[in-house]
């Protein structure tokens, strides 16, 4: 039986990743005082090595329980800001902040092992995980998230003492639903520990690898691209300053694709060699960066986001400015109905050379041509062939522009989401969310619905919620729980509390289904998602 | 078979527990009603009273003929979960209280504290989850203890333990005896025989001198052709007044041997356990149509069964139909009755305990209580 999740958590105010910036580096020496001054009334010396030391590291001290997992920055994060929280542990942010670099540094994850998790740290908080393994899921997915797991690598015994902190710490584990149906304790220790013993070692020859790989600088000038959902494209550029030891300054420059400009500063941080974390001010708002660069360090992915706000955020790809020529990033928008003339901006690096956009598009118009960025104005012939080809800039790809001659179906993206109420005087403000409309062409066939159905990508709709079904219809849900922006997808909850005009007096939370309707040419399109709004999650950390 | 492997988002649903534990608390803000705390008013014999804890710490003694708050007890240390049970005499009140750890037994006339069992101990964390209750004599009381080693840079989870207090033993009290205990065990009645019965994987009888213990009825290991396993939701140790130990289940009954889940009918029963003659049962009382938190059997009528949470619902236990339903000015997790049968009393989140006629589920009354959430408080009737 195949389980899917939701991940019940709020998108909102994670205060603690702020902990994770801004940046100050220090000598491995004086995190390795910070543990022996804050961490060895409960932790042990052991003395020597116990991890396999990477070329030209020099044998690191050895301290009980610390020294036998990896995880990721938020990971170190969560178990200081745990040992704060539950067990007495004073540390000023300062300290805590060398203790995570230092950690993370040596004691973190390989890219290759944090490849399909990394939407938990990036804050996707409407992320439906699904696992092959029932048991996983219900012995360690039901109250967080799977990722939080899967971004740890421990031995066995590390696994098994897992398992008895948590029966120690939440005692009706055992009692709850898929706790209560089985001996519990027994399947986690002598099923689950194994398992995760075995699928998340500490010890893994990528790591390993990566321990010993060349970690090259991210300071450079580089160029972004990405998409809001409610905004749609964006685009710009961004500058990194600085260095691994001192930390990174940053600028960046944007736009959104109604011209609306933007620009911020801030700080970063690299952790475990690839791992960007940034804190910056765009006007006025305080926003994140959670990014991946590849090995070579050429590339950024990830997504950037508001602190207060996390579901409201871009996903973000750059590429480093590397000297080299015609370096396309990408095309927006992706697409062209054939017939049609529209505006097209080509992102990229060092724009030089002739731009062509394959067989069957005439650039009528060059709009702006710069050195990162060219608009142009295009037209796609009536009978241009159908489908994808690659943009080109001198002998450069790079992006990918589809055509098509008409939408024939269009799904709402995400098709499920959470939104939660909140402020009303409350801790916890309320979490939006956020809708697109995917559209797809019929493909070679012609015919909707069929393995041959080409993604088009998404495109403006008009939007409003209506009663999911009965209950929410006599609940009066699309009158309680909030108003959906008819333009923008973006759905807004209503305040936090109990509701005395309600029935029963409940809080504001909703089912409701969220429609999408566009026209094109004489068709007009619908398609459906369903929204939960639901009330606040109180308990937010880094990894949901 | 790889453990975790993102699989196809398509389609992903939220799926819920039929019943998750505390999933549906509700919170509430302070109560501005003040009502006269006479904490040295005597209780009169024979006038029936009902207990409920809330918040901050208050233990509230009801008169149920004039539905009024006669008095209320302040509780020392935290609240939670405030779980109550009553001495056989009814002149003291058990509170589980401080974090699940400790309990106290309140004198209901003064409202003193005349007992106290601190049950963890140095670096030994105990927890009871819900699981204790008094001797018939009233001179012992039982908790299962599930204790946890905090070490100083890992936990160790340790064996459950049956420990027994003598109710005399003052405000450091410390078990005379103890045994082991299997894990998992939530709610506990004592037989009038003397016998303790608790539930958890199954319901267990066991002798309280030797520890030794037998299964009572059958829950998870239960042996009905074409049932699934029961679960059970026990967070309320509510005695009754018709003397039995009685917990909802909610089931699965298949069409035939495929134990095809989308064709099997779904249903709500009760496992019963007279405390007078022994005699266990598990009977199905009606289909699931909606969740109850708590269930009771009319004192009355033993054919009637009344369920609670987001509205009382009364069935026909032989004819396996639901008779009425009332709806609810908000969710109610623990239901009470009178000894005669008449009234059904509601409590659990917020701050006001509903009253219902118990034959036509008309509301009649309400009580408001001085402080705030309920929670999942355990109402207890009797008779001083």
């Amino acid at each position: 039986m195949k389980i899917t999740r939701l991940l019940p958590w709020v998108i909102g105010a994670a205060t603690a990743v702020a902990s994770l910036l801004p940046i100050q580096a220090s000598a491995e020496a004086d995190a390795e005082q910070i543990v022996r001054n804050s961490c060895l009334s409960c932790h042990t010396d052991e003395g020597s090595s116990a991890l396999p030391q990477s070329k030209g590291q020099k044998s690191a001290p050895q301290w009980s329980r610390i020294s036998h997992q990896r995880k990721t920055p938020e990971g170190w994060l969560m178990s200081i800001a745990r040992m704060q929280v539950m067990h007495g542990l004073i540390i000023s942010d300062n300290d805590r902040r060398t203790l995570v670099k230092y950690l993370a540094d040596r004691q973190g994850l390989a890219p290759e092992e944090t490849t399909g998790f990394r939407y938990a740290m990036e804050r996707r908080l409407n992320t439906q995980e699904s696992f092959e393994s029932e048991e996983f899921t219900q012995i360690c997915a039901r109250c967080h998230s799977g990722a939080r797991v899967a971004l740890q690598r421990r031995p066995a015994s590390e696994w098994e003492h897992l398992v008895h902190f948590h029966l120690g710490q939440w005692p009706t584990i055992e009692y709850q639903a898929m706790g209560r149906d089985r001996d519990w304790l027994g399947s986690a220790l002598n099923s689950m520990v194994p398992q995760l013993a075995k699928q998340f070692p500490l010890e893994s020859k990528v790591w390993s690898d990566w321990q010993s790989a060349q970690k090259p600088s991210l300071a450079g000038s580089w160029r972004f691209a990405g998409s809001a959902a409610g905004r749609g494209d964006v685009e710009g550029s961004m500058s990194i300053t600085g260095s691994d030891e001192k930390g990174y300054q940053l600028e960046l420059m944007g736009s959104y694709a109604d011209g609306t400009a933007f620009k911020g500063r801030g700080q970063g941080i690299v952790y475990t060699g690839y791992e960007w974390r940034a804190n910056l001010n765009i006007a006025g708002v305080a926003m994140r960066q959670v990014f991946a660069a590849s090995k070579d360090g050429s590339r950024l992915e990830g997504r950037m986001f508001e602190a207060l706000h996390d579901e409201v955020g871009m996903d973000i790809s750059a590429l480093k400015d590397t000297g080299v020529t015609n370096q396309i990033l990408t095309v927006q928008p992706s697409y062209i109905k054939a017939g049609e003339t529209q505006k097209l901006t080509i992102v990229g690096n060092n724009l030089k050379g002739k731009l062509s956009l394959g067989q069957d598009i005439q650039i009528s118009k060059v709009l702006e041509k710069g050195k990162n960025k060219i608009l142009v104005e295009v037209r796609a012939d009536t009978k241009a062939k159908l489908g994808g080809r690659s943009v080109t800039v001198g002998k450069s790809k790079g992006g990918d522009l589809q055509v098509y001659d008409r939408i024939a179906s269009i799904q709402v993206v995400p098709n499920f989401s959470v939104a939660r109420v909140g402020g009303n005087g409350g801790s916890t403000p309320k979490v939006t969310s956020a809708f697109q409309a995917e559209a797809w062409a019929p493909g070679l066939d012609g015919k909707a619905g069929t393995d041959d159905d080409l993604r088009i990508g998404f495109i403006p709709a008009s939007w409003h919620v209506e009663p999911f079904d009965e209950a929410a219809k006599a609940d009066k849900d699309t009158r309680f729980a909030g108003t959906m922006d008819a333009t923008r997808g973006v759905f807004s909850p209503a305040l936090a509390g109990p509701n005395p005009d309600r029935r029963m007096s409940t809080n504001n939370a909703g089912n409701l289904k969220v429609v999408a309707k566009l026209t094109d040419g004489d068709t007009t399109l619908q398609a459906e998602g369903q929204l939960i709004v639901t009330v606040q999650r109180w308990n937010n950390p880094p990894l949901p | 078979m790889n453990l975790i492997t993102l699989k196809n988002k398509k389609n992903g649903r939220l799926v819920l527990p039929l019943v998750s534990l505390f999933s549906l608390s509700i919170l509430i803000g302070g109560v501005s009603e003040s009502v006269e705390a006479k904490t040295n008013q005597r209780l009169v014999v024979g006038n029936e009273y009902m207990l409920v804890t809330n918040y901050p710490n208050n233990l509230h003694v009801l008169d149920l003929a004039t539905e009024k708050v006669m008095k209320t007890c302040q509780l020392p240390d935290d609240f939670g979960p405030g779980a109550i049970k009553v001495s056989p005499d009814h002149k003291t009140a058990y509170v589980l209280n401080n974090h699940y750890e400790d309990i106290y037994g309140i004198d209901m006339d003064s409202c003193d504290v005349v007992f106290t069992a601190r049950q963890s101990n140095g670096n030994e964390r105990v927890k009871s989850i819900f699981s204790f209750a008094v001797s018939p004599d009233g001179k012992e009381l039982y908790t299962i203890q599930n204790p946890t080693l905090l070490n100083k840079d890992h936990y160790r989870i340790q064996e459950p333990r049956l420990a027994v207090y003598d109710t005399k033993g003052g405000l450091d009290a410390k078990p005379i005896r103890s045994f082991p205990a299997p894990r998992q065990v939530t709610v506990m009645s004592v037989a009038e025989n003397g016998t303790l019965l608790m539930a958890g994987e199954d319901f267990y009888a066991v002798d309280v001198n030797t520890g030794e213990k037998t299964v009572a009825l059958a829950n998870r290991n239960w042996q009905r052709p074409l049932y699934a396993a029961p679960d059970v939701l026990n967070a309320w140790p509510m005695d009754t007044a018709n003397n039995e130990f009685l917990s909802l289940y909610t089931t699965a009954r298949f069409q035939d041997e495929t134990m095809d889940l989308n064709s099997a009918e779904w249903i709500y029963g009760f496992h019963t356990i007279d405390l007078k003659t022994g005699k266990a049962e598990s009977i199905d009382f009606g289909p699931i149509t909606e969740i109850y938190f708590t269930g009771m059997r009319n004192p009355a009528d033993s054919n009637i069964v009344y369920g609670v949470l987001n509205r009382l619902a009364k069935y026909d236990i032989s004819k396996k139909e639901m008779i009425n339903a009332a709806p609810l000015d908000h969710s109610y997790y623990c239901i009470a009755m009178n000894d005669k049968g008449t009234r059904v009393y509601l409590a659990g989140t917020f701050n006001d305990v509903a009253i219902y006629d118990a034959d036509s589920l008309e509301k009649t009354g309400s009580i408001k209580l001085p402080g705030g959430d309920m929670a999942i408080t355990t109402a207890q009737v009797f008779r001083r």
